[in-house]
């Protein structure tokens, strides 16, 4: 713990000089985001109940597509291709959404959930068939589908079959009965922590994306196929040595991976979103999944503490740019330099307490090295 | 099916080549740089980052001195320091280098967009005059063919400083003594250290060199291509040029028939005003096409045995 | 397992509830106007609209001694997160930058019925983009075709009376993405050029990006090559590419949104759209307590787009023409399309 938290406080040292450097106020630029973030010692008249809601929508999403990463990560596997898994997954829940507008919520919300994961799974799963049976790299091709995933959104919603019939750029909404309920109810005249009910956007997304890490950690570490994928990761002549199939190791494990990008963009259209707009031409959810999965080292619970921060600091953004008038791309810089000392101290640690281990958990730069053929 | 004859015959066309060349160029840098880093034992995902890096600088010094040179050594060595961050973290403290390269990615594009907003604020990025920025060269007698002429004369002056590099590249990494070592650093590295190479010194070389590569693309980009600084204006390319890397076995020219893969595939874009098929398909195509040429040519994609391993003396 | 859950949800609530009691009361407004703009992902330097809206709030500033304030949105995921913040602190007027923000101005308004709400491009709409009519909304929209048609006119009348480089009567425009504000400067851009010069060939291509130079130059090229000698470019800070590939042919270019004189020696005229004056105008209205909801339109009759000429120095009779025309437009004798057929 003492890494990690030591790794943000440097951070911050570094980023407050970059601002005072720049002519900025860091004491300032840091209550901003803390407000932002947190909803603590807001000065500019913030709501810290509506600023705590934002965090929480904006991490949501991560902790899924962080999932989707570390998963594949542990196989030994890099998965890039979270974002274009999360694209896809959003694609299908909203044609669920829509075009089966009729059914009855109970059918239609879950139904929409799991279109979105099947979509993800499958987009995935191309990258994890490549890499078992030809040996194609899985960086290459998730990289690949991530523009393919990309343009097909592209294609469907600016002027294409899946159009708002009033709207450019946009796809219909999805029918009433495929939404996300929001944890406070969406009523405008019940007035909550002093604004409308309706405000706080906080879903019950959140504890979709709970449970999903808590299966994660599960799989990983209580199911035999969790033990298969650590071993794939480890060694792949091992594994096979122990009975264990890499090919499908790999194979499953994208599936799976695939599953969890597509629930993040499911989640976001049926908890937020409502339909797919054209924000996901620039959405880098999957991207920031890559970071949140490294700064979790991994781990279920690793992933869920980067993403609050990383929502934290992205609502803050606003908030600092607003009150302190500090680009919130200040945001990303922080967000680096944690990583950067993370990385930097994390290995320097464990190399130093467990000498003996060595490779017992492999570190995401296996993933590009081990790629012997099955 | 008119869609198809359009780039059928755009594919004749002189024109189409000379684009697919400059686009692929951009891409070629940063990936000769990727195959230097990783063939020396360094995983370089940051190769977009360098590049951002290098156009915004370029731009900066372009604007304050008029210069094009001095601005692409600029962008050079401003690649090249964020080169330095990745390898002091990954090779000095090593760190995972998946984890450093992301954050250089994330490190850059927040940078360069925040300096932009406290350099120039309201006033907004300049525009570099036409005659600050690299100029396109036209070729003796080459310039004289008739078809190739057009393709390769009249290019940036970056296409043909790229060209070389990548001849230079092919031959050092494979034909000399300097290359050998890099190669055994990647492969080997206990066994080379053993054998009296400096490890820690080739892969410092190795990465910057990656990152002078990466920030000579975004100058060419910057001031060459373009006139200013557009925020993220790289646009991904340091990622297709990882993917290039990788799709090319680490080797030079294969790194190169990738790019041109891909450069292939921005200019038939180019051409959508004139092209009778969906200008999205038309986006998907060099994607598609290089799953197909991965999955059906290149197949098996092996890294140096080193590649992503950071080095310490005495382990093994 | 699901008590567990159970209790994380209530515990978020808590912790909400927590935080909300921690906070101090809201100090009621003093009679210093706040302004808040909300930019689309473009950010402030996006040459383009963003940077023109920032310009007219810094404008007002100077001139009402208002507090101006600004949020760049990172994602598209901020717009109703940094509309509700300006909205909940107090805010006289937020103005929301920027077609894509129509949905996320009709919840945030819908929810803040005593906050003001401007939007540039659009209105405040329900998800099925229908306005939403509110009465705290002010939308500020442009008649992007009127200033695509009188650059069109000049470049067709360059064409017609032999005047152009090399007299092919080809232009072209580079949009950015196929959305309405992007389209209406095409479409009256291809319809004042085929009416001045039936004879001319226009082509349009599309980059699908705002930020990348490249793309657009090579759009621009690839036209250039097909013999068209007027560009005009329709996407930002994409575009950019386009005026230099023009510059780099020795052929002639149209800049959009601001005046892009100094962009390239190509750039012949710019098609002006004036968001800095529609933000300052909005910012005015409720300053001087005659804020009206409702759309605004911006259009050559009250000056709030047009045209600059730049570094081509037009012949008489060409000014003539452009000149004559827009008269018409003024007054309604002549009225450019606003939408052409999307692309494939």
């Amino acid at each position: 713990m003492a890494v990690p938290v030591g790794s943000v406080v440097f951070a911050f040292v570094v980023g407050g000089l970059i601002v005072a450097a720049t002519g900025g106020n860091p004491f300032a630029a840091y209550q901003g985001l803390v407000c932002g973030g947190f909803g603590l010692a807001c000065t500019g008249g913030e709501n810290p109940a509506l600023q705590i809601s934002n965090t929480i929508v904006f991490l949501t999403p991560l902790i899924t597509s962080g999932v989707a990463v570390a998963l594949p990560f542990r196989a030994g596997l890099f998965n890039i291709g979270a974002e274009g898994q999360l694209l896809v997954g959003a694609i299908a829940s909203t044609v669920i959404g829509v075009k089966f507008g009729g059914l009855p919520g109970p059918i239609l919300l879950p139904l929409a959930l799991l279109g979105g994961m099947v979509a993800g799974a499958v987009w995935a799963g191309i990258a994890g068939v490549l890499k078992a049976t030809i040996g194609a790299h899985e960086v290459v091709t998730t990289i690949m589908l991530n523009y393919i995933a990309q343009w097909l959104l592209r294609y469907l919603i600016v002027g294409g079959p899946l159009q708002a019939p009033n709207g450019f750029s946009a796809s219909a909404p999805i029918a009433p009965a495929a939404r996300l309920a929001t944890i406070l109810p969406q009523d405008p005249t019940l007035v909550i922590f002093g604004l409308p009910a309706s405000v706080f956007r906080l879903h019950y997304g959140l504890l979709i994306a709970l449970v999903a890490a808590a299966i994660f950690a599960f799989l990983l570490w209580r199911t035999s196929l969790g033990y298969e994928i650590r071993a794939v990761g480890q060694s792949q002549r091992a594994a096979r040595y122990a009975g264990v199939s890499v090919r499908r190791t790999i194979i499953v494990t994208m599936l799976i991976a695939g599953a969890f990008s597509g629930l993040a963009g499911a989640i976001q259209i049926v908890g937020v979103d409502h339909g797919l707009l054209d924000k996901y031409f620039t959405d880098t959810t999957g991207f920031d999944a890559i970071a949140v999965a490294l700064l979790g080292l991994g781990s279920a619970t690793g992933i869920v503490l980067a993403s609050i921060l990383f929502g934290a600091l992205h609502a803050g953004g606003s908030v600092m740019q607003s009150d302190a008038g500090i680009s919130g791309s200040l945001v990303q810089v922080l967000q680096a330099l944690i990583l950067f000392s993370i990385a930097a101290n994390f290995l320097r640690m464990f190399r130093l307490r467990l000498p003996t281990i060595g490779r017992a958990r492999p570190t995401p730069a296996d993933a590009v090295r081990d790629v012997r053929a099955p | 099916m008119t869609g198809i004859s359009d780039i059928l015959h755009l594919l004749t066309t002189a024109d189409l080549w000379h684009a697919t060349l400059a686009a692929a160029i951009l891409l070629l840098l940063p990936a000769l740089g990727g195959v230097i880093s990783e063939r020396s034992g360094v995983v370089n995902i940051a190769m977009e980052g360098m590049m951002l890096t290098g156009a915004f600088f370029a731009v900066v010094a372009d604007l304050a001195w008029h210069n094009p040179w001095l601005a692409a050594l600029v962008a050079m060595v401003a690649g090249g320091l964020m080169a330095l961050i990745h390898a002091v973290v990954s090779i000095r403290f090593r760190a995972d280098q998946i984890v450093s390269g992301i954050a250089i990615n994330i490190f850059a594009a927040g940078l360069t967009l925040y300096l932009v907003n406290r350099i120039y604020g309201i006033e907004d990025v300049g525009h570099v005059g036409q005659s600050a920025l690299l100029p396109s060269i036209d070729i003796p007698i080459i310039d004289q063919i008739p078809f190739v002429g057009h393709v390769f004369s009249n290019q940036n002056v970056v296409v043909y400083v790229a060209l070389i590099l990548l001849v230079v590249i092919q031959i050092v990494l494979f034909r000399t003594r300097l290359g050998l070592r890099i190669r055994a650093v990647g492969e080997h590295p206990q066994a080379a250290d053993t054998a009296g190479i400096n490890v820690y010194a080739i892969r410092y070389g190795a990465v910057i060199t990656s990152g002078l590569l990466s920030g000579l693309s975004g100058a060419f980009l910057a001031i060459g291509v373009s006139n200013t600084f557009v925020p993220n204006m790289t646009d991904g390319r340091g990622y297709i040029a990882l993917a290039a890397v990788i799709f090319g076995k680490w080797r030079p020219l294969g790194a190169f028939v990738a790019c041109l893969i891909f450069g292939l595939g921005q200019a038939i874009y180019d051409n959508n005003s004139f092209i009778h098929i969906s200008q999205y398909f038309l986006s998907m195509l060099p994607y598609i096409l290089t799953l197909i040429v991965l999955a059906g040519v290149v197949g098996r994609s092996i890294p140096p045995a080193a590649d992503g391993i950071p080095y310490s003396p005495g382990t093994e | 397992m699901y008590s567990r859950l159970k209790f994380l949800g209530v515990a978020s609530v808590a912790l909400m509830l927590l935080a909300a009691c921690g906070s101090s009361g809201n100090t009621p407004a003093a009679k210093t106007y706040k302004i808040g703009l909300v930019t689309d992902t473009g950010g402030l330097n996006d040459k383009s609209f963003n940077h023109l809206a920032y310009l007219g709030l810094q404008k007002a500033v100077t001139d009402f001694g208002i507090k101006g304030d600004v949020i760049e949105s990172k994602t598209q995921d901020d717009y109703v997160p940094n509309l509700t913040n300006f909205a909940t602190k107090g805010y006289d007027l937020v103005v929301g930058n920027g077609f894509f923000m129509q949905v996320s101005i009709g919840t945030v308004a819908g929810q803040f019925p005593n906050v003001k709400f401007a939007i540039i491009d659009g209105a405040g709409t329900d998800a099925k983009f229908n306005d939403l009519k509110l009465p705290n909304v002010m939308g500020l929209v442009f008649k992007e075709q009127e200033p695509g048609a009188l650059v069109g006119v000049i470049a067709a009348m360059m064409e017609k009376t032999g005047k152009a480089p090399k007299n092919t009567h080809v232009i072209s425009a580079v949009g950015g993405v196929s959305i309405p504000p992007v389209n209406h400067y095409l479409a009256g851009y291809k319809w004042a050029a085929v009416m001045e010069d039936p004879s001319a060939k226009v082509i349009i291509g599309y980059s699908n990006d705002f930020n990348d130079p490249a793309k657009c130059k090579g759009i621009a090229q690839s036209q250039i090559g097909k013999g068209a000698e007027f560009v005009f470019q329709v996407a930002g800070g994409c575009g950019v590419g386009a005026l230099q590939a023009a510059g780099q042919a020795k052929v002639w270019s149209f800049g959009v949104d601001a005046d892009q004189k100094d962009v390239d020696p190509s750039v012949a005229a710019s098609a002006l759209k004036k968001v800095d004056v529609a933000v300052y105008t909005a910012i005015k209205s409720v300053v001087k307590g005659s804020f009206v909801s409702g759309g605004n339109t911006f259009s050559l009759q009250n000056d709030g787009v047009g045209y600059q000429v730049d570094n081509l120095t037009l012949p008489a009779d060409v000014k003539a023409e452009v000149d004559s025309v827009a008269a018409k437009i003024k007054a309604g004798t002549l009225t450019p399309p606003a939408d052409i057929p999307p692309p494939v």
